[in-house]
């Protein structure tokens, strides 16, 4: 053969598909070429490594977060789907045609449409602070806010509202001592909040969802009146802490929340409202609120504050002065206590339907932040609203690490896991564990390698003392020998063995120990 | 029926045809409890399969959401004309052959394969081996991947699934939605452009005919 080989040729000739007559060829050409004979055991190699390769296992990845990212952009997709078709909100023609044609239809719509005339001129001369916000363009937003806003006029509407839902999505403390509409309901979860539903929470805080990223979070001793609570009016009536995160909204629907004297109309998206026995205090994250009283008005914008005392109105020039911004640790509180949604939202009804509480039951008194499905809810203890299926517990131990609690499933009824008893730090436990790590980690081969020389000038029985700190991750902090009878060179290569055991996660421990070689 | 890749799901997610029919059904129905079965009963082997076709873990887990979002989206017009982890196998190719595109458009701030992240992820040490070895080892990895990294896109697929997976040209044909004669053409010259880069002297190739990049 006089040609060089090409060298895809060796790979055929690795997997047997060249004649042995070719073969000895190729065999007889590499041994008097150089540069074929190179070409022969790279190929030869990467075919070695082609094996290899095929047993190659991916690193372990954040399983959860991939999951909850899958779910989240899934269900986003179809629900926007589904709102662009109008599947949900399909009417069948029939149903119209039908409530057209009747008679007595048409004279109930009448009588209905003149009681919600007058319903909706009582409700305004009742709730109507003297001050009426208007629909503020994106001209009337400003940093500081503005204390003289136009005249306001309510845009009436015409027909009522389809009356909302609220689904209770997360209970956390106690939630035994939250009451609506009075009475501390059996099942917390079942509980569907509508037009005149009071909410009174004592010791736990209530997450409450009514749209696709719509919210709001009743804070611990705090009440709730939802005045409102349809497609055109939403208006809720607080007395403590509410935290609200509204999601795009139809052109025509207001939000007011009212906190006493003062009114705060929702442009924006996230907001805080505290009214307690030293006034009012309005916090924005992001978007815009108008905050008004009867004797004047200012826009809150994101990052901002505004705090009026009891006997204080936002009237005058100075109004706007009280809008101040907000520190980074405010915004990061606010943050934490923005409300929980659920990402599948569609309708309260198919929310209920399509849902069940997870209570996560705390047996001690410490407070343990919980991951369901790898996003953080909150203390323990807890409820939640979540879908039926599998999910994930974990909570966070001492060190402020997450640890596996379990999977638990839920059906369409509550379900309930309990956190295990934090066990108290056991030192002694903790070494013999680690101990046995080491020891059942070393990598003997290697360690023979190291020892290899010094065994055959006859030397044996040695041994190595050392010193080693390893923390919860299972990494080494130090390693130090302390002591040992070996050549420094033998003693360094046994020490790079002993730093290659790895170490899971576990307590962590410090410690010594003697190896004989 | 097409036929069933050998190695889609390394063994521990085989799912018996009734059961695999089941699950689809269910997923289909929206029943989020099938979704987290069928995630998890192929979120390893279709990180594998990612993983070793591109050779490095960048991004990995964002590849990986990426397989099961548009899995979960298209399980409707699956048509079950192929096994449910053969499906999903041709949807990490697809994912895979998208990655290497762009990351020929815009390459990568540090080296081509992170063979070396071995050394500091302790998630993927395995049996400790001996340090020359694992030394050598490396380096093989490292020249293979770099080799494909010289081939087009799609001749590193057909090499890949060829060489690495094993798979047949029938196989390679389906997973990567051509017909088994382009495959059998691209792995051809893929072949060639591979092995003449692993060797390292583009000298030897006796009688090289005019590149293609079908």
């Amino acid at each position: 053969m006089s040609k060089h080989v090409a060298p895809e040729k060796w790979a055929d000739a690795l997997a047997g598909r060249v004649s042995l007559d070719e073969r000895a060829q190729m065999n007889a050409h590499a041994a008097e070429c150089d540069a074929c004979k190179r070409a022969q055991i790279r190929v030869s190699r990467a075919s070695d490594t082609f094996a290899t390769l095929r047993e190659r296992q991916a690193p372990e990845q954040p399983w959860d977060a991939i999951r909850t990212r899958v779910t989240w952009a899934v269900e986003k997709e179809r629900r926007d789907t589904e709102r662009t078709t109008g599947s949900v909100t399909k009417i069948p023609a029939w149903s119209i045609s039908r409530v057209f044609t009747s008679r007595w239809t048409i004279a109930s719509l009448a009588i209905a449409a003149a009681g919600v005339g007058i319903a909706f001129g009582v409700h305004h001369f009742r709730a109507a602070p003297q001050a009426w916000v208007a629909t503020g363009g994106p001209g009337s937003s400003s940093e500081q806010g503005s204390a003289a806003p136009a005249k306001i006029v309510a845009t009436p509407a015409n027909v009522p509202g389809a009356p909302l839902g609220g689904v209770i999505v997360r209970a956390t403390g106690n939630a035994d001592t939250i009451a609506i509409d009075g009475a501390h309901p059996q099942d917390l979860f079942a509980q569907r909040l509508g037009t005149g539903s009071v909410i009174a929470t004592a010791e736990a805080r209530l997450d409450v969802q009514f749209g696709d990223g719509s919210a709001f979070a009743l804070g611990p001793s705090s009440t709730l009146e939802l005045r409102h609570f349809d497609s055109h009016l939403i208006e809720l009536r607080v007395d403590g802490t509410l935290d609200v995160e509204v999601g795009p909204r139809a052109s025509d629907q207001r939000f007011l929340v009212i906190a006493g004297e003062h009114t705060v109309e929702v442009r924006g998206t996230q907001f805080q409202v505290r009214r307690g026995a030293a006034g009012t205090t309005v916090e924005c994250r992001h978007g815009l609120v108008a905050v008004s009283d009867k004797a004047g008005l200012v826009e809150v914008a994101a990052a901002r504050r505004v705090t009026i005392a009891p006997d204080e109105t936002l009237g005058g020039e100075h109004a706007r002065d009280r809008v101040v911004p907000l520190t980074v640790d405010e915004l990061a509180q606010l943050a934490d206590a923005t409300p929980m949604r659920m990402p599948v939202w569609t309708d309260a009804d198919t929310l209920f339907a399509d849902s069940a509480p997870l209570t996560v039951a705390a047996p001690d008194a410490k407070a343990r932040d919980i991951r369901v499905d790898g996003i953080e809810l909150g203390t323990a203890p807890l409820a939640i609203r979540v879908r039926p299926g599998r999910h994930l517990v974990e909570s966070a131990d001492r060190e402020g690490r997450f640890r596996r609690v379990g999977w638990v499933d839920v059906a369409t009824g509550p379900a309930r896991i309990d956190l295990p008893a934090e066990q108290p730090p056991n030192a002694s436990a903790a070494i013999a564990a680690r101990k046995a790590q080491l020891v059942a980690g070393i990598d003997h081969a290697r360690l023979a390698q190291c020892t290899r020389s010094i065994a055959k000038s006859g030397l044996s029985d040695t041994y190595v003392q050392i010193e080693i700190a390893i923390d919860a991750n299972g990494s080494v902090g130090f390693l130090n020998v302390l002591d040992t009878d070996l050549p420094s060179a033998t003693s360094a290569c046994v020490r790079d063995v002993l730093a290659g055991v790895r170490f899971g996660t576990g307590a962590p421990a410090t410690f010594r120990e003697r190896i004989d070689l | 029926m097409l036929p069933r890749v050998k190695r889609e799901t390394d063994g521990y997610a085989a799912l018996e045809p009734a059961l695999e029919a089941d699950l689809i059904t269910r997923c289909r129905n929206r029943e989020r409890a099938a979704h987290d079965e069928l995630y998890h009963r192929f979120r390893r082997p279709v990180a594998a399969n990612l993983y070793r076709v591109l050779g490095d873990r960048t991004d990995l887990d964002d590849l990986v959401q990426e397989v099961f979002v548009i899995a979960f989206r298209g399980l409707d017009r699956f048509r079950g004309d192929a096994r449910l982890s053969t499906w999903l196998y041709r949807i990490c190719v697809n994912v895979a052959l998208g990655r290497i595109r762009t990351r020929k458009r815009k390459p990568p701030a540090i080296g081509v394969a992170d063979l070396d992240s071995t050394a500091i992820d302790p998630s993927m040490i395995e049996r400790p081996e001996q340090p020359d070895r694992s030394l050598e080892r490396q380096q093989d990895q490292r020249r293979v991947y770099a080799a494909l990294e010289t081939l087009a896109p799609k001749k590193r697929i057909v090499l890949y699934l060829h060489e690495i997976e094993g798979l047949d040209l029938k196989e390679i044909a389906y997973l990567v939605d051509s017909n088994p004669v382009t495959v059998r053409t691209r792995l051809f010259y893929a072949r060639r452009e591979f092995y003449r880069a692993i060797s390292g002297d583009a000298a030897l190739d006796p009688a090289a005919p005019p590149g293609d990049d079908a």
